[in-house]
C-alpha cells in the first residue's frame, strides 16, 4: 500500500526541474541492476578460473605430454592400457557400477512399493534406514571389515545362527567373488537411502490416481506399471544416474577391506599410483591418465543427467 | 482398499524388522568392536554387546608371584607368572584394557596368599581404543584438529562466494543464466578425483601444497556450486516486497540484506556448511594427493588399518570419532541429501 501511494505522490508531484536528474539516476540504476548479478558472480568466476579450469587444463596438458614435457597423442593412454591390472579396473568399475546400481534399485523399488503405507514409527524407521548412507565411507570400511576378517562379526553371526560350522574366510575373496562382496557393502551403505528417496515419491503420489484405477478394475500389478512406475521415473532417472556417477569412483571399500590391487577398479588405481608407488615418474603419468579417464566417464555420464534433470536441478529459474 | 488385512501387515511388519536388523546389527557388532580389549578381539564368536568388566582367576606362584589364568571361551588358561608390578600394570592394560596400578593389583592379590586361589573382577577402562588409538596412531591427534580445521576453511570459503553467486541466481535474469547454471552443475558433479591431481601441480606452485588451505581450496570446488543452488532455492522463497518494504523505510541495500534477507536465508545457509562441512570430514582420495604431513582424521583412519587386521579395534575406535559429526550433520541436512540424490523432497 505504503509504496503504491509513494509512487503516486512522486509522479503528481514533481516539479519539471527535476526531470533531468531523474533521467540521470534511472540511468544509473538500469546499468547498475544489470551488473549486479555479474559483480555478485564474480567471485566464484575468479575461484572456477583458478582453482577449478586451470588445474583441469594442468591435467589435460600432462596426459598430452610424456615424461620428458614432449607432447604425445596416445603415449600416456598406451603406458596406462599396457599398465598392471588396467583390463581388469576397467572391467570391475563396469561390473560393480551396472550390477551394484541394479541390485540396489531392485531392493529399493520392491522395499518401497512394500512399505508405501502410513505405518507406525515410520519416522524411526527413515532415520535408522539413512544411517549407513550417512557414515563417513572411511569407517564403512573399517565396519564390514571388522565383520569380514576369520574372527569377525559375520562369522560370529552365521555360526550363532548355525548357518555355518566353520568361519569362513571372506578376506581370501578373488577375482568376481570380491567384486561382488564390494557390491555387497556398497549395498548395505546405499539401498535404504535409495529406498528412502523412492518411497517419498511414492507417498506424494496422489491417492486419487490409484482409487480410480482401482475402481476401473485394475490389478495391483497393472497399477505398478502404468501408475506407480511412470510418477516414480524421473526421481528413479535421476537418481540412477547419479548413483552410477558415485558408483565409477568406488576405491576406498576396496582398498581398505582386501587392499591394494585385489579388486582394482580405476580410481583404485589412481591411490594405487598416488599411495603405494609414489615419487615415480611413470606413477605420476599414469595417476594423470587414469583420473583423466574416470573423469571422461563420469562427465559423459553427467551429460546424460543433465539431459533428464533440467527441471529438478536449475538454480533460480531460467532466463 | 484402507485396510489391510492380516497378510499384507504381517509382510510389512516383516520387511521392516528385517531391513532394520540388517542395518542395526552390522553397527551394534561394530560398535562392540570398537570397545573390546585386545584380549576380547580374539574371542570368538564375537558378542553383539561389549562387556563392561573383565574377570581374571590369580593363582599365588612362589618368589611374591602370582600366576594370571584367563577364560577366552575355552576354560581358564594361564597367561603370564610375575610379581612385577609395572608388568602387572601393562598386562592389564593391554590385554584387558583394565587401567589399574600396579601395586594395588599385588596387593589386591595378595589375598590369594591367604585364601587361595580366586577370582578377581575388574571395570574395563571403557575408552581405552579410543586412547590408544590417539596414542598409537601417528599424527592422528593432529589430524583431529586439521580435519576440524579444514572443515572450517571450507565452509567459510564455500559459503562467502556461493551464498552471493545463489544470490545473484536467484534475484536476478540476466543473459547466461541457463550456461551458468549448467556450469554450476558440471562443477558440482565433477569427480573430486579428476581435479584433485591436478590441483596438485598447481598448489605446489603456488607454496600450497601439503597445507590445509590448499586441501580447503580444493573441497570448495563442488561446494560453492552446491551452495549457490541450496541458497538460491531458498532465496526464491524469500518475498522479494519484504526486501522492497525495508528499503521503502530507509534501509540501505546492505542493511536489508543483513537485517532482512540474511536472517530468512539462515537455514538455507546452515544447510550449505554443514554439506561443506561434509566433504571436507569424508573424503580420503584428496587427502591422499594433497598431504604429506598434514594428514585428516579420515586419511589417518585409512592408514591406520593397512592391510592387516591386528589392532583393528583402534582403527574401529578412530572411526567412531570420524562417523559421529558426519551422522548428525547428515541427519540435520537429509532433506537436502535426499534431494540431491534426485528424490522428491520429503
Amino acid at each position: 500500500m505504503s509504496k503504491l501511494k509513494l509512487a503516486n505522490s512522486n509522479k503528481t508531484g514533481l516539479p519539471n526541474t527535476d526531470i533531468f536528474k531523474k533521467k540521470q539516476i534511472d540511468l544509473k540504476r538500469v546499468f547498475s541492476k544489470k551488473a549486479i548479478p555479474y559483480l555478485l558472480l564474480l567471485p566464484a568466476f575468479i575461484y572456477y578460473a583458478i582453482f577449478w579450469l586451470a588445474p583441469v587444463f594442468a591435467g589435460v596438458a600432462e596426459v598430452f605430454t610424456d615424461v620428458n614435457g614432449q607432447f604425445t597423442l596416445t603415449g600416456n593412454f598406451k603406458l596406462m592400457m599396457h599398465s598392471d591390472l588396467f583390463d581388469k579396473a576397467v572391467m570391475n568399475t563396469a561390473l560393480f557400477a551396472a550390477v551394484s546400481v541394479m541390485i540396489q534399485y531392485f531392493i529399493a523399488l520392491l522395499l518401497a512399493v512394500l512399505l508405501s503405507r502410513k505405518f507406525r514409527g515410520a519416522k524411526l524407521f527413515m532415520f535408522i534406514a539413512m544411517i549407513p548412507m550417512a557414515i563417513t565411507p572411511t569407517a564403512v570400511a573399517i565396519l564390514w571389515k571388522t565383520g569380514l576378517i576369520k574372527e569377525g562379526w559375520i562369522n560370529s553371526l552365521l555360526m550363532f545362527l548355525h548357518i555355518i560350522k566353520e568361519p569362513i574366510v571372506f578376506l581370501n575373496a578373488e577375482g568376481l567373488a570380491a567384486v561382488f562382496l564390494i557390491i555387497l557393502i556398497d549395498t548395505w551403505t546405499v539401498t535404504p537411502s535409495v529406498m528412502i528417496i523412492l518411497l517419498a515419491g511414492l507417498q506424494g503420489m496422489q491417492r486419487e490416481l490409484k482409487e480410480a484405477a482401482y475402481t476401473f478394475g485394475a490389478n495391483k500389478w497393472r497399477i505398478f506399471v502404468d501408475i506407480t512406475l511412470p510418477i516414480l521415473k524421473p526421481s528413479i532417472i535421476t537418481s540412477i544416474i547419479l548413483r552410477l556417477i558415485a558408483a565409477i569412483q568406488v576405491w576406498a571399500i576396496a582398498v581398505m577391506v582386501l587392499g591394494f590391487n585385489k579388486v582394482p577398479f580405476l580410481v583404485e588405481r589412481i591411490a594405487f599410483y598416488v599411495d603405494a608407488v609414489p615419487g615415480v615418474a611413470t606413477s605420476e603419468k599414469l595417476a594423470f591418465t587414469f583420473s583423466f579417464t574416470t573423469t571422461v566417464i563420469v562427465f559423459m555420464v553427467t551429460i546424460i543427467y543433465l539431459k533428464f534433470a533440467k527441471r529438478n536441478t536449475k538454480i533460480g529459474g531460467s532466463s | 482398499m484402507d485396510k489391510l488385512n492380516i497378510i499384507q501387515k504381517t509382510v510389512m511388519g516383516l520387511v521392516i524388522t528385517t531391513m532394520v536388523f540388517s542395518v542395526v546389527v552390522p553397527l551394534l557388532f561394530f560398535l562392540s568392536i570398537a570397545f573390546s580389549s585386545d584380549v576380547e578381539m580374539t574371542k570368538f564368536p564375537k558378542p553383539l554387546i561389549p562387556t563392561f568388566t573383565v574377570t581374571v582367576k590369580i593363582a599365588p606362584a612362589e618368589d611374591d608371584q602370582y600366576e594370571v589364568f584367563h577364560d577366552r571361551g575355552d576354560g581358564y588358561r594361564s597367561i603370564i607368572t610375575t610379581g612385577n608390578p609395572t608388568r602387572l600394570e601393562n598386562h592389564f592394560r593391554r590385554q584387558y584394557s583394565v587401567r589399574v596400578p600396579g601395586e594395588q593389583l599385588l596387593k589386591d592379590f595378595s589375598k590369594t596368599r591367604i585364601y587361595g586361589p580366586m577370582e578377581f573382577q575388574y571395570r574395563k577402562d571403557f575408552f581405552h581404543n579410543f586412547k590408544q588409538f590417539f596414542a598409537i596412531v601417528n599424527n592422528s591427534i593432529p589430524a583431529l584438529k586439521n580435519s576440524v580445521l579444514v572443515s572450517v576453511y571450507t565452509i567459510l570459503i564455500s559459503l562467502s562466494i556461493g551464498s552471493v553467486a545463489g544470490y545473484a541466481m536467484a534475484r536476478y535474469s540476466f543473459k547466461f543464466k541457463d550456461f551458468i547454471n549448467v556450469t554450476l552443475l558440471i562443477v558440482r558433479m565433477f569427480p573430486v578425483v579428476g581435479i584433485s591431481i591436478p590441483m596438485a601441480i598447481l598448489l605446489i606452485k603456488f607454496g600450497l601444497f601439503d597445507t590445509l588451505l590448499g586441501l580447503a581450496l580444493l573441497y570448495s570446488v563442488p561446494n560453492i556450486a552446491l551452495t549457490a543452488w541450496i541458497t538460491s532455492s531458498i532465496f526464491i522463497g524469500i518475498n522479494k516486497e519484504l526486501e522492497e518494504a525495508s528499503l521503502i523505510f530507509g534501509a540501505n541495500s546492505f542493511q536489508t540484506f543483513m537485517r532482512i534477507t540474511l536472517p530468512l536465508a539462515f537455514p538455507a545457509l546452515t544447510a550449505s556448511s554443514m554439506y561443506a562441512f561434509l566433504t571436507a570430514w569424508n573424503d580420503t582420495i584428496s587427502a591422499l594427493i594433497l598431504t604429506n604431513k598434514n594428514q585428516t582424521l579420515a586419511l589417518v583412519v585409512y592408514k591406520a588399518i593397512g592391510t592387516t587386521s591386528s589392532g583393528i579395534q583402534y582403527a574401529a575406535a578412530g572411526s567412531i570419532i570420524l562417523i559421529l559429526p558426519a551422522l548428525v550433520f547428515t541427519f540435520i541436512v537429509r532433506k537436502y541429501v535426499n534431494q540431491m540424490w534426485g528424490g522428491v523432497e520429503l
